[in-house]
Formats: structure tokens, sequence, C-alpha cells
């Protein structure tokens, strides 16, 4: 470290409402353009094809709101934080919106857990009876769901990751923070909490997902 | 974001499709603007994306004030489904609101098996599909588009059509629409005093008779409507509007770059092509002008890819200036130059290392047929020896794979027309092997794709029948065993497709019933070939009494009524019959840049016929 030709700067951003539905490979692809897009020097990796170089602390599952994403940037030379946040929000669809960029403090493999605000929206039964259906599933010994990997569909019981807090009914809502593993070592992703109570419980409901943040093993805030 | 459909939106393959919101989508207030303009593309979001037109027309209405034109997509069936299940009505990306609401829908007509889709959108949209069945307070549905030149089979669904360059007449209609509504005038009155303005086809009022045999007999505009439509062309590119500002996706799409259209019309003048013919005269842009424009899109865009487009780029005037004068700020930009196709015999190692400065990909080129003979039917003015010349360039300058478009089906074509195009796919082979410079341990791969010829109106070929499917199957199979190498991959397009698109490319009114018959039992997407159904589709043939085939596959007489007699495209008809008749001698003509042949298209007073 030191000697390389190029500054690490963390570009932290929001990806919320309509961009919820770009995908992750999609997002590298707007997230390049913008940043060519903006005059800032930037570092091009130097194989046959030189393209910037840009790495996200932790895909974001189509679907879900990300309030605090981050993405690693290479640049020749540090630049003004705020004309950085400027300059790289011009060429961004409006919902995704940079609010900072930083230093890195932590290496993203050391994510370990993210936290989720959760509201679920019944379309079949009444909030209540919607949190106590869910209650009476977080109550179970085992909750097993099927989870994709590239290895195939294997079963996998989901209980021991689920963190529940502040579960409750607002008004037409049931709403909790859900704090889930995530990062390389074990991933959930919290659709499959849902899918859960799809299948065994046959609610049929509209769920909100926003990853509020990321940390990492000792609970601290991924920075 | 229309709220009702986030839920379906997690159910559904790519649902960024359904969203809008990227970067450069034009949002205005509704209630400060006069007219809501819905251009919709009657395909899927990746395809109407990468459309040009589209680009620059939704730029043109958006910089007036008082218009604001919103993009809409055909679903795809699993999108549409759900749309179907939980009533949500087709609706615009930008504002989420339902589109029957708005004041213009405006499809654009680029390939005729769109049609389905154009059908089912208005249908999704909560709107009855024939003209006279939508009432005052429902929008102006209108279109325009290469496929409106032979607008008839949609006729009865379309209230106009717009003839000619969009650019051109557009905006005159809008505004003649603001200004009648807000004098409450009727959809009828409006129409009528459109149907004054040159280049606007309002087919109510036109009645169409036929004869005995099922041929035309008389098309009679009525209520002042004129008797025949002359197509609209901007004389000059140079004067034309052109965005600064592309819509960029978030997600990927089948085009994703910057574009610049560096001339319009070709000079070439092949006898299979409409577009050679509908788009006449060629008229230029000066270097200057693309750059400018060039350099304006990759900066809005951020794209990294700039792509040159026209119906024949490398025959710009001035290619090498043009490259030479980018790449002075391309390569600092890290952006690199693509042309959509090259020219067999315009193609050049200056204009070669030009383009793989920055980055290499395939060679694609177009001989549209194996022999000399039917290339000089076609009027494809292309030597065996020029492609083999190129490709000896091509090759020595280290590309090894090279694709060959062909047609089989064209007018006169024998057996040993289709043994020539393996004869000169293996004759590419040769040339490569024949090199002693080759890259040693490397292979070449030549790709032969051939096409169904679809004969097509305003073209030599729009009297002649096209192959019928048994017999295009027979040449794609002699083509098969024609080819003996293994360097060699052989390519056809399905010809059912084909056939169908024959039918709408020349067909008339009493198609459509079958249209709407179509819609009803589910046809769309016919262009992907996971949705087309040929056999569906000639059950409703059948079911409506329509035969397909005399439409597509029977010999016109020259003097027979067309179905699209009454639009005028500007190029003489005694031209296009001399261009036929040449073509059963074997004789070619001459290319615009080198002798005029009096096509008619000098009427525009622009391009090529006054700039010589």
């Amino acid at each position: 470290m030191g000697n390389e030709p190029w500054v690490t700067m963390r570009v932290w951003f929001t990806k919320t409402g309509r961009a919820k539905y770009i995908s992750h490979l999609d997002l590298n692809r707007c997230m390049t353009r913008a940043v060519q897009r903006a005059k800032i020097p930037l570092w091009y990796t130097e194989g046959f094809n030189p393209h910037p170089f840009l790495t996200f602390a932790l895909p974001l599952s189509l679907g879900i709101d990300g309030l605090r994403e981050s993405m690693d940037i290479r640049l020749l030379e540090s630049v003004d934080k705020d004309r950085m946040i400027g300059e790289i929000n011009k060429g961004l669809p409006k919902d995704i919106r940079v609010f900072d960029v930083t230093v890195p403090k932590k290496k993203p493999g050391k994510i370990a857990k993210a936290s989720y605000q959760i509201t679920i929206l019944p379309e079949d039964r009444t909030a209540s009876e919607a949190e106590q259906t869910l209650r009476a599933l977080l109550a179970q010994e085992q909750i097993i769901v099927q989870k994709k990997s590239k290895s195939g569909i294997k079963d996998v019981d989901i209980k021991p990751d689920l963190d529940v807090r502040d579960l409750q009914t607002e008004g037409d809502a049931v709403t909790c923070t859900l704090y889930l593993p995530a990062g390389s070592v074990r991933n959930i992703n919290p659709h499959l909490l849902f899918d859960a109570l799809e299948q065994f419980c046959i609610v049929r409901f509209y769920a909100k997902i926003v990853r509020t943040d990321l940390f990492d093993s000792d609970g601290q805030v991924f920075a | 974001m229309n709220q009702k459909i986030e839920p379906l939106l997690l159910r559904v393959q790519k649902p960024g499709r359904y969203v809008g919101g990227e970067l450069n989508a034009v949002l205005k207030d509704k209630d400060q603007v006069d007219v809501r303009f819905a251009f919709c593309f009657p395909d899927t979001y990746e395809v109407g994306m990468s459309h040009l037109g589209m680009k620059i027309l939704y730029s043109l209405f958006n910089e007036k004030p008082y218009i604001w034109c919103e993009r809409v997509f055909a679903p795809w069936i699993d999108m549409e489904a759900e749309m179907r299940k939980n009533a949500i009505p087709l609706y615009a990306l930008e504002s989420g609101d339902p589109i029957r609401d708005f004041d213009f829908i405006g499809f654009t007509l680029q390939y005729e098996l769109s049609y389905t889709n154009v059908l089912n959108m208005l249908d999704l949209a909560g709107l009855p599909l024939r003209t006279d069945e939508r009432t005052d307070e429902m929008p102006i549905v209108c279109a325009g588009g290469p496929c409106a030149v032979n607008p008839e089979p949609i006729a009865d669904f379309i209230d106009l059509f717009f003839i000619g360059e969009g650019e051109e007449i557009d905006l005159e209609v809008i505004e003649l629409y603001r200004e009648m509504r807000k004098n409450g005038c009727t959809k009828k009155e409006f129409l009528r005093a459109a149907a004054k303005i040159s280049g606007v086809y309002v087919p109510s009022l036109y009645d169409v008779t036929y004869k005995a045999d099922g041929t035309i007999e008389a098309v009679t505009p009525k209520d002042g409507a004129p008797k025949k439509i002359l197509r609209r062309v901007l004389p000059d590119m140079n004067k034309a509007y052109y965005p600064e500002n592309f819509v960029v996706p978030s997600i990927e799409i089948v085009h994703d770059r910057a574009v610049s259209e560096v001339q319009r019309g070709c000079y070439r003048g092949c006898r299979f092509c409409q577009a050679g013919f509908i788009y006449r005269p060629v008229r230029t842009k000066t270097i200057d002008k693309i750059n400018g424009e060039c350099r304006a899109l990759c900066e809005n865009t951020g794209y990294e890819e700039l792509s040159l487009v026209s119906l024949s780029t490398s025959d710009y005037p001035d290619i090498n200036g043009l490259l030479d004068q980018l790449l002075t700020w391309t390569n600092d930009e890290h952006v690199s130059i693509s042309l959509p196709s090259q020219r067999v015999d315009s193609f050049s190692t200056e204009l070669m290392d030009k383009l793989k400065s920055v980055r290499r990909s395939g060679l694609t080129f177009a001989p549209e047929a194996g022999t000399q003979r039917m290339r000089d039917v076609i009027n494809k003015n292309v030597t065996e020896e020029e492609l083999l010349k190129t490709v000896r360039t091509a090759f020595a300058g280290g590309w090894l794979n090279i694709k060959l478009y062909f047609m089989i089906g064209l007018p006169t074509e024998t057996m040993d027309d289709v043994a020539g195009i393996a004869k000169l796919g293996q004759a590419v082979v040769d040339e490569f092997y024949q090199n002693p410079n080759r890259p040693k341990g490397r292979s070449v791969n030549v790709t032969v794709s051939a096409s169904s010829f679809v004969p097509k109106a305003f073209t030599p070929f729009q009297w002649e029948p096209q192959d019928p499917i048994e017999l295009l199957h027979e040449k794609q199979q002699h083509l098969k065993n024609s080819v003996t190498t293994r360097k060699i991959t052989c390519n056809y397009h399905e010809a059912h497709t084909s056939f169908l698109e024959g039918v709408f490319a020349r067909g008339d009114r009493r198609l459509a019933p079958v249209l709407e018959e179509a819609q009803k039992r589910g046809c769309k997407m016919d262009g992907w070939s996971e949705c087309f159904d040929f056999d569906r589709w000639m059950k409703v043939f059948d079911d409506c009494g329509v035969d397909p085939k005399f439409y597509n596959q029977r010999r016109r007489a020259f003097d027979e009524v067309l179905p699209w007699d009454h639009i005028d495209m500007g190029i003489k008809k005694s031209f296009l019959i001399a261009e036929c008749q040449r073509a059963y001698e074997n004789k070619t003509s001459p290319d615009c840049s080198q002798e005029c042949s009096h096509c008619g298209a000098s009427r525009f007073k622009g391009g090529i016929c006054y700039g010589k």
C-alpha cells in the first residue's frame, strides 16, 4: 500500500424509488457512466479495455431501497468532496443520489450484518391480523426456506439469523426493524423471510424493504 | 411512480423496463402544459429505447414548453398479464399516468410485425381499436415511421398518419390541435383541418372501392382531403433539429450508446431496399455539425461508445476527415467510435485503423447475393473482386471474424444463385489461407447469414411475388448443403415471419379485421420467436376469409392500383417500373453520386440533387 498510482475514495449514495429496480450489474454501468461524465481525475485500469475502477461494498438485491450504499472508486488524486458529489450526481438517475465521499476506514470484507426497515402492507387481512401471523411464524422452532445459490437450491433454517425488533402495527401496515447476516461469509436476503410468510401462513401482502445500514462483526457501523 | 404497479414489479422479469426515472428523462407539471403526447414504441423497452427517431422527436417535442412528450413501450407478456389481472391501464413512463387521458397517442411503425403490438397497446390503454369507435374525448391516435408508407393495413385504427420526416411535420399538427381545441373544435373538425397540412394522411377521409378480382378500383378523397399525400422532407440536415441529450437507460438495452446521424438517404438504389427509395434524396451533415453533436452527446450522457449511423455511413463523402476530427478528442475521453456496417467497396486500411484505435469488433459486409448476375438484378453494385480485396485488407489488419449478409428469394433467383452464396463464402475463406502472413495457429470464421426477401412498397420490386415458404425452405436447405467447410457458419431467418411481413408490407384495408382478430386471439410480439405463432395466424386468416397469398405471392400488373398509390413518396412510378425492367435485363443503374437517374426526388429541392 502507499505506492499505488491512485487514491481510493468511498462514495456514499442512496438508491431508492424507481432506482430500486436497477439490478446490481446495471447499477455498475450507471455509475461507470456517471463517473466518466463527471469531471474528476479517474484512474483507468491498464488492461486491453481501460475502464474506471469501481467496487461496491455489498450488492443490494433488486427491489430493495438502500439508504447508505457505498462504492469505492480510484482517482489519480483526491478531489474536493462537494465538487465530487455534485459532479457525479449530475450523471445519475434522480433516484440514485450521492450524499458523501470519505476516505475508506474499513474493508468491505468486514461487513457482517445489515439492518432493514420493513413495511408490510397486507392485502387479504388487517394489519394487526398480519402482525399476529408474523409473530406466530417467528415463534416457530425452525423457519426453513429455500435458498437459491450457484450450486442449486437448498433448504436453510433462517430462524437463528433473524433479529426482529420493534414489530408493531402502524395504521394499515406492519412495521419492524430487521437485522440479518450480510457479507461474504453468510448473507441472508430479507426476501427469504417474506417467502416464508407467503408459503407457510398464506398471507398476501406487499413488503417494502429498506436497507438502512451495514455493520461489521463487532456491531460497528461500516464506514 | 404509480403506487399500484409497485407490487407487480417484483413478480416480473426486468422491472426496470416499467419505471422510468432515467437520467435526462423529462418531467413537467401536467397542469402547466397544453398537450400531452404519449410516444409509443410497439415493442419492448430495450428495443424501443435503442431507436434514434424516438430520441429525436422526444427531445424536439419536449423543447416546446407547452408539450409534454412521454415514452411508452409494449410491456413484455409477463407484465401485460399482471397489468390485465390488476386492471392497470397502459401508462407513460415519465408520469405514470394512463395514456388514455393524453391528447395524442403516437406510434412509430418500424416493422410490420409490430402491428399486433400497436393494437394490443391500444387495448391495454383501455381504448377501442377502431377509429370510428373512439369518442371525441379519447386521444388522437397517430402514427409515422417507415411502415407508414403503406399505412393501409392499419388505416382503420389510426386517426392520422405522418408521411415523411417527423421533425418537419409533427409540430405543425400538434400546434394546429392546440389552437383548434382552444376554440372548442371537435376531433372530426381537427382531422379535416389537419388533412390539409402537407404530409398528413387521415385515412377516414378516403373511401376505397374494389374490383371483382379483389384488386383496388379507386381510392377517393372526401371533405376536401388531397388526392395524393406528398411526403414531407427536411431539405437541409444541417439546419435540422438534433438532440444534445438522450435519455440514458438505467438498464441495459440493445444499442446502448451515443448516436449521431451523419446523413439521411442512401446513394445506392439497391432495388430490394425500401429505405434506399423512401428517404431520398441523400442529405449529409457537415463534419462540424456532426462533431458538435457527438461531443455534446458524449458529455451529457457519459457514453463511452459513439456510433455514426445512416443507411450507409462509409459512403459519407469525407468519412476519413470526419473520423480525424472526432479522433482529436475521443481517445482522450475514452470514447470508441463504431460504424454499424461497412460497404464492401469503400472499406480501407485507413478507415479500419481509425476505428480499431480504441476497440475492435467483428466485421460485417452485405454482398446481398451470391452471383454477379443476381447482384446486377438487385443493383448491388459490388463485385466478387471487390469483396475479396476488402477481406484481404481485413485479414491483413488482424480481423478473423467476417460476417456476410445475403438474401434469398430475390426476383429471378435460381438454385445456382443460392449455391453462389456458399461459393462466395468459400472464396472468402480461401482468401484467408492464401495470405502468407496470416496469423499462425488461428482460424478464420465466416458467418453467412441469409434472410428471406420481402417485396416492399415504393421499390422497383413492389409488383413482385414473394417466394412461397416451401421454396424458401428448399433454398435454405440448398444453401446449407452447398457449404462444405466448417469455417463457414450458415444462418437463415425463419421464413414464416418473412411471409407475414410480406402480407402486411403490401396489404390493404381488408386486413384490418385480420389484425383485430389476431390481437383478440393473443397474437403479439410477433417479432419474437418465442411469441410468434404462425399456425394461429393462418387460422385467423382462414376464419376471416382472407387469403394472405393474394397480398404477398401474386404478381401485380404495372397498371394495377396499388393500396399505397395515394401516398406520394416523391419517387415517380415510371422510374420504379423502369428500374424493375432493368432488373429483368440484369442491368445495373448508377448511384446518385455518379449520375442522376431522375427518380423524382429532386422535387424536394435538397441534398445531392442540388448539391452538385
